[in-house]
């Protein structure tokens, strides 16, 4: 390759990497029609236990307390909203919050993998993030694997006494890091590359969804901690209403 | 926050809104399905163009808003693509490589086109759902996933949420409105701050919101179902052999 060539390559590669910074509203949503049907079909069978055992502890919840319905809604419409918001940022570009670290914080995995998948048609039905028939997939790496690993930390940093706060942007960081790796890990296995199948093609897009995902995922812990610091000196009722209070002591 | 209301309100305006939405969906679905499953680039490339069609010329949207909706997952499929056409090795490989300190990244063979027949299948796949997002309003697609045998418990779930996200959209733009009057949006830490303290508010506005809604929910003889008065739309033989026909064509591209 000759010199003009390089350094051609290396302009092009410098104006991918700035071009995926800027406009990355909600890059980690596997776009409509971006996975092939076997895959669509296997991660919606992955999440169907899940999805299952969310629809039956919401249905437990409702025996026990019809008035719930209404607060599962709102709460759904709030991940939703909250979701949908451009969040702050130093570099100008355009992203959005998770919100499924602070549900499962607040709600539990359970409940939001059921509350996350509605919250995913409504993305694809409403804002075109994401799509129909990569619903799974994405109900999967969102609605499933960040919140259950977010809870889990939250749990551990509870019980090694870590402080609370702490343990709620550990939570919402990483789970929203386990997002991103389990989306990479899905769009390689789809498209294994060529020389060093799945593994090589999982560090190429952990590669190219870095820039955006690492500083939002630190982002999304910071906010999600300043939004459970006011609500736990604000809204104290409230919360214990939806059992949050209960879980800490 | 604009595109929600922009989707749902193109979706009303729709002209084709009255077609059945069942039959909307098993058209939309079917090409979808045939777009990725087929992989062909003759059926992509019609699906696209036939679907973008019925969208503004049936559906009467303007062709500069449905551009600007098309353009929303460009990000994604440049950066999913970009990973995809260029690989990493330990050693040099492909055509074309350039050296980075530890590896090198190549243009790998067969990516390019391989791109070129994703990006197609992407954005057709995209303009098959959106044909139906844009002219379906979200609550007859609920109603049909109720038709399906999805649980009664979700759909009312979905009834209930697609309701309450324009009643908490509403409560947030006032509340950014009154933050950023206030300088609460000026740099990035008191964003942050204002961003936070806005989202526990609707946090707390949603859960006292909640309680009234079941209040005038029960005042109302709700008794644990939630009923919805659902326009009739009979689905009429001429919608339904342009329907057959259309899906006829794309077998026929394909086979052929």
């Amino acid at each position: 390759m000759s010199k003009k060539e390089k350094s051609i390559m290396k302009l092009a590669t410098a104006f991918a990497l700035t071009f995926g910074i800027v406009p990355s509203a909600f890059a980690m949503h596997i776009m409509e029609g971006y996975l092939p049907v076997g895959y669509c079909i296997a991660w919606g069978a992955v999440c169907v236990p899940f999805l299952i055992a969310g629809f039956f502890s919401i249905q437990k919840t409702l025996r026990e307390n019809r008035k719930a319905i209404t607060v599962l809604a709102m709460s759904g419409a709030f991940v939703f909203v909250l979701s949908s918001l451009k969040i702050p940022s130093v570099t100008g570009s355009c992203s959005h919050m998770t919100g499924t670290g602070l549900g499962a914080i607040l709600f539990g995995p359970s409940a939001v993998s059921i509350l996350g998948i509605i919250v995913l048609i409504f993305q694809a039905v409403l804002l075109a993030h994401g799509g129909l028939t990569t619903l799974g997939a994405n109900t999967f790496s969102m609605a499933i694997a960040g919140p259950f690993v977010s809870f889990g930390i939250y749990r551990l940093c509870k019980a090694l006494k870590v402080n609370k706060m702490a343990a709620v942007f550990l939570a919402a960081t990483l789970g929203d890091l386990f997002t991103y790796c389990v989306t990479s890990f899905q769009l390689a296995l789809a498209y294994p590359s060529e020389i060093g199948g799945v593994g090589a093609s999982a560090v190429k897009f952990l590669g190219v969804f870095a820039p955006t995902q690492l500083p939002l995922a630190v982002i999304e812990g910071i906010l999600t901690t300043v939004i459970v610091m006011t609500l736990e000196t604000y809204a104290l009722p409230e919360l214990k209403a939806i059992g949050f209070t209960r879980e800490v002591k | 926050m604009r595109t929600i209301n922009t989707i749902d309100s193109y979706a009303y305006e729709s002209r084709i809104k009255g077609i059945n939405p069942g039959l909307k969906a098993i058209v939309a679905m079917a090409a979808l399905l045939f777009c990725i499953g087929t992989g062909d680039v003759l059926v992509s490339v019609s699906v696209f163009l036939s679907m973008g069609i019925i969208t503004i010329f049936m559906g009467g949207l303007s062709v500069w808003k449905y551009l600007a909706l098309l353009k929303i997952p460009v990000t994604f499929l440049i950066l999913g693509t970009a990973a995809i056409v260029v690989g990493i090795s330990h050693v040099p490989a492909g055509r074309f490589y350039i050296t980075m300190p530890g590896f090198y990244l190549y243009l790998s063979d067969g990516g390019a086109a391989l791109a070129a027949r994703l990006i197609l299948k992407a954005m057709a796949a995209v303009s098959a759902m959106y044909m139906l997002v844009l002219s379906t309003p979200a609550s007859e697609i609920i109603n049909l996933l109720g038709k399906l045998h999805v649980p009664k418990l979700i759909s009312e779930l979905m009834n209930l949420i697609y309701r309450f996200i324009f009643v908490m959209m509403d409560v947030q733009i006032h509340m950014k409105q009154a933050a950023e009057s206030r300088l609460g949006y000026h740099n990035f830490l008191t964003s942050c701050r204002s961003f936070g303290g806005i989202g526990a508010n609707l946090f707390m506005v949603s859960l006292k919101k909640a309680g009234v809604y079941y209040d005038a929910m029960t005042a109302r003889c709700y008794e644990g179902e939630l009923l919805f008065l659902e326009e009739e739309r009979p689905v009429k033989t001429k919608e339904a052999a342009a329907a057959a026909g259309y899906l006829a064509f794309l077998l026929l591209l394909w086979l052929l």
